[in-house]
């Protein structure tokens, strides 16, 4: 649920912040858009944090019960997807306190460029974890 | 408006260089603690399975080294972060703010190169 949360917040973020500004009012991009994409910066710093502890604690498990049946039946390309996916979530959490700061204390002369990158790799992270983590979890079959 | 300067100078600098020591600490195998979850046990610096045991055995005891990697470059970025904090603002008013979405963004893909070796089997 956390993760389904975090994914829906950072996708609108992301999406608004690449719309053009030029979108008409009643299109959807324009309504997209018009909803205030700073608002949701303190959601996903939080649901951010919260999954990467809740990962951190469920990767005991997987080291000790998963990767070792992964390896025995040669899920080699998997164990490396996922290897990538911590080390992807490391330095997006990392980044948390800049993309803060980008979006809620933004400088006058500061272009959105930055805050647009931070959030489209954060996005980026989030989505990649999420379909590794599915991926690694489904791929040796319901109930295995 | 002072704290709120020093605080975007720390997380820049916290972000930027933590992308970079975690890549060093991935490549060099430089991890604070290795972490044994099988038998509950926690050990400063790095340690492999093989080291102590024959390689065949190290399915009774893996190690975890990315909790140890993080923290690695965590403490360094951590370091880095408070310095980065405490100049003065019209040191660091000339970097470029980009830096802190590029180098992470480089750190990336180099640590896809460094997990090439999984997808050659």
């Amino acid at each position: 649920m956390v993760a389904v949360a975090l994914l829906g917040a950072v996708t609108h973020q992301t999406l608004a912040a690449w719309a053009t500004v030029d979108a008409r009012p009643g299109s959807f991009f324009g309504r997209f858009r018009s909803v205030p994409s700073g608002s949701f910066a303190n959601a996903v710093v939080v649901l951010y944090v919260v999954s990467a502890l809740l990962g951190a604690i469920l990767y005991l498990y997987f080291r000790v019960d998963v990767r070792p049946e992964l390896e025995r039946a040669g899920h080699w390309h998997v164990l490396g997807f996922f290897d990538l996916k911590e080390h992807f979530a490391a330095i997006g959490l990392a980044l948390l306190p800049a993309y803060w700061v980008c979006w809620r204390r933004p400088h006058a002369d500061e272009s959105a460029q930055t805050r647009t990158a931070l959030t489209s790799i954060l996005a980026f992270i989030v989505w990649w974890s999420f379909l590794t983590g599915h991926f690694a979890n489904n791929i040796m079959g319901f109930g295995s | 408006m002072t704290s709120s300067a020093s605080f975007r100078r720390f997380a820049f600098a916290f972000g930027t260089t933590f992308a970079i020591l975690y890549v060093v600490a991935l490549a060099r195998d430089v991890a604070l603690f290795t972490v044994f979850p099988s038998l509950g046990v926690v050990l400063a610096g790095t340690h492999h399975t093989r080291d102590v045991a024959d390689p065949a055995m190290g399915f009774l005891a893996p190690a975890i080294y990315w909790y140890g990697w993080a923290a690695t470059a965590a403490l360094g970025a951590l370091m880095l972060g408070f310095v980065a904090a405490l100049l003065p603002g019209r040191w660091t008013r000339a970097i470029w703010r980009g830096w802190v979405w590029l180098v992470p963004a480089l750190s990336m893909i180099a640590c896809v190169y460094l997990t090439l070796p999984w997808f050659r089997f």
